[in-house]
């Protein structure tokens, strides 16, 4: 007879072959919860199960999801990033890397009004690629700086991602949002100072806009950007500002974002009832996604805890004698591995509870664990050889690029995330501060 | 068979879609309630509910329309490379493994949850307006049942496959841009 604890270490075995044979994952963590719960719980298992569903249907963080998807649907949608891309690509004009720069910046925003992972490169691609190619800039320097930029929405407030990783480790969302900016933000300025640094050494890899298509009034630009950075200006502002001043909850943010996108989308008579159909639709299937996922998981780890198993693999873990930093980088390498087969979705749902009841023991403060798991994917979905990114790219690139030409131009945009992965650890406080200041200890 | 297939998949369908829509009073309530709160200093008390009412419903409703466009997260790196017959084969084995018995359990367990709440007619109080919670629990099973229901056009649709050596189409539907 096998005991309880060495039952639960199977299961999970299980659990992530099952995962990489390819089945939909939150049917299969909710079968091997029932199938593994059952004989030691008996019937139990399955008041488990339903009073389980029943706290993700309930779950005041997760209810923010679904409106901050919208938000960032309807924001997509629209395409109002065009227009700003364009009005920046003439403001920055006359420096080295012009159009580069113009991408990183309007990625970054769109990185705050959208939080949607995938998104970010195809749009940024569609938008940025062409521009840049035809104005002779480097295949590896457009490349690099798209798929990083298209990716920082996974780092930047209001990230879904993080929403995600706040209800796993029952944090508050404000506080992980208000941990994330530092660190967001820093590595969209050193990608930016990258970028300008780079083509002022090497300006053969990304000219300044050339002078005809510089040839626009300055007033002309300076309304351009104005009129096409204002309103997304506002929406950024109020959202993240009344969740950091704590006017609102972090969903009646969300749910104020996302009625102002449908306005701005108005405003800008890009609101069309095909788009809002689409947008609504994405947004209940993701949300579906997410949520069904969390119902499955929130199973299988109650499952696995009552069998002892979560125990057995502290106590090992514990027995490996780490300290709280070697804990960190282990379980950050761990995270970094599986961000390569993985969706973001899998790894914050399933994984992350894992490591969550050692953070204590090791004296990790899960809001600094969280903003550093998102840096973390964001740097494992850059990576050669699987880099996630790197493929979206190339669905919209011209054929002619091939995929060793995105990857080379990933690599120095790597080497600046895991710069500040390591920033983000050893200089706790630009993480750690603005939480501190807005909400005390 | 494709005919099954094909009813199934405009159950879901038609029944996720309007679930889907529901996403827009959750935005316009909870844009509301802070609206009143902050300009006419008059907070509701019924709107922190009715949020939650909205998404539990709306999520767990979605969630075979979800299924029936594919979109439950799955790592499907290896699985893409293997031939058609033998992912068919593979999946037709796995929903009986790993589909039906959770789902069904929820099913199950989930009416007797809705009815013993009925029964003792249990109200929230989670709120002061401490709305019934029955309706809420019942979206359990019923979700439960639409979900299984969906999971038995992709048992057809594996043997279609095993059969034909080609998957039955789906719904054309907006997907996330990869």
């Amino acid at each position: 007879m096998i005991s309880e604890p060495i039952l639960g270490i199977i299961m999970m075995f299980i659990m992530i072959f099952a995962i990489f044979i390819g089945f939909p994952v939150a049917f299969t963590l909710m079968a091997l919860g029932v199938l593994f719960g059952l004989p030691s719980m008996g019937g139990h298992v399955f008041d488990l199960m339903v009073q389980r569903a029943f706290a993700v249907m309930n779950n005041d963080v997760l209810v923010s999801l679904p409106l901050f998807m919208l938000m960032g649907y309807v924001m997509e949608r629209a395409g109002i990033m065009d227009r700003m891309f364009h009005s920046y690509r003439l403001l920055f004009g006359p420096l080295p890397g012009a159009i580069a720069l113009a991408t990183m910046f309007v990625g970054t925003i769109f990185g705050i009004a959208s939080g949607i992972v995938g998104a970010g490169v195809t749009l940024m691609g569609v938008l940025a690629l062409p521009p840049m190619l035809r104005a002779g800039y480097s295949v590896e320097l457009a490349a690099g700086t798209i798929t990083s930029t298209g990716t920082l929405g996974i780092l930047i407030p209001p990230s879904v991602m993080l929403i995600v990783y706040a209800a796993t480790a029952g944090v508050s969302i404000v506080k992980v949002y208000a941990g994330a900016f530092g660190p967001g933000f820093l590595m969209s300025g050193l990608f930016l100072l990258y970028i300008f640094v780079i083509c002022l050494i090497k300006p053969s890899m990304g000219p300044p806009l050339p002078k005809e298509e510089r040839n626009v009034p300055w007033s002309r630009i300076l309304w351009e950007v104005a009129v096409s950075s204002i309103p997304i200006g506002i929406l950024t502002f109020v959202v993240l500002y009344v969740i950091i001043v704590g006017w609102t909850t972090a969903t009646e943010a969300a749910a104020i974002g996302s009625f102002l996108a449908f306005l701005i989308a108005a405003g800008y008579r890009k609101l069309n009832w095909t788009m809002i159909a689409e947008s609504v639709r994405l947004t209940g299937r993701t949300t579906a996604m997410v949520c069904w996922l969390f119902v499955g998981a929130s199973l299988f780890a109650a499952v696995f805890a009552r069998l002892g198993a979560q125990a057995k693999l502290e106590e090992w873990v514990l027995g490996m004698g780490l300290g709280s930093s070697g804990f960190l980088w282990v379980s950050q390498l761990i995270i970094f591995l599986l961000g390569w087969p993985l969706e973001w979705t899998e790894i914050i749902v399933i994984f992350i509870p894992i490591f969550l009841p050692l953070l204590k023991t090791f004296h990790i403060d899960p809001i600094l664990f969280g903003v550093m798991t998102a840096v973390n994917l964001q740097t494992s979905f850059l990576s050669p050889p699987v880099a996630m990114a790197a493929f979206y790219l190339k669905g919209i690139a011209p054929s002619y690029i091939t995929l060793n030409q995105i990857f080379n131009g990933m690599y120095p945009f790597l080497a600046i995330q895991i710069l500040t992965l390591f920033l983000t650890w050893y200089w706790p406080e630009m993480t750690l501060w603005l939480p501190r200041y807005l909400y005390g200890e | 068979m494709n005919r099954a297939i094909k009813a199934i998949d405009t159950i879901s369908t038609w029944i996720g879609i309007p679930f889907s829509w529901l996403n827009i009073p959750l935005m316009l309530i909870m844009t509301y309630d802070p609206t009143m709160r902050y300009f006419f200093n008059a907070p509701t008390d019924w709107a922190f509910d009715a949020a939650l009412y909205l998404y539990g419903t709306t999520f767990m409703m979605v969630g075979a329309y979800t299924l029936a466009q594919n979109n439950h997260v799955r790592a499907d790196m290896f699985y893409r490379k293997f031939p058609i017959r033998f992912q068919a084969w593979l999946d037709l084995c796995l929903w009986f493994l790993f589909f039906f018995p959770g789902i069904i359990a929820l099913m199950w367990s989930g009416y007797y949850f809705a009815e013993m709440s009925y029964r003792f007619n249990e109200h929230s109080v989670s709120s002061p307006e401490g709305p019934i919670i029955w309706p809420l629990k019942m979206v359990i099973p019923v979700a439960g049942f639409f979900i299984a229901l969906q999971g038995v056009a992709e048992v057809l649709r594996c043997i279609v496959a095993i059969k034909t050596s080609q998957w039955p189409e789906r719904f054309e539907d907006v997907q996330e841009a990869p």
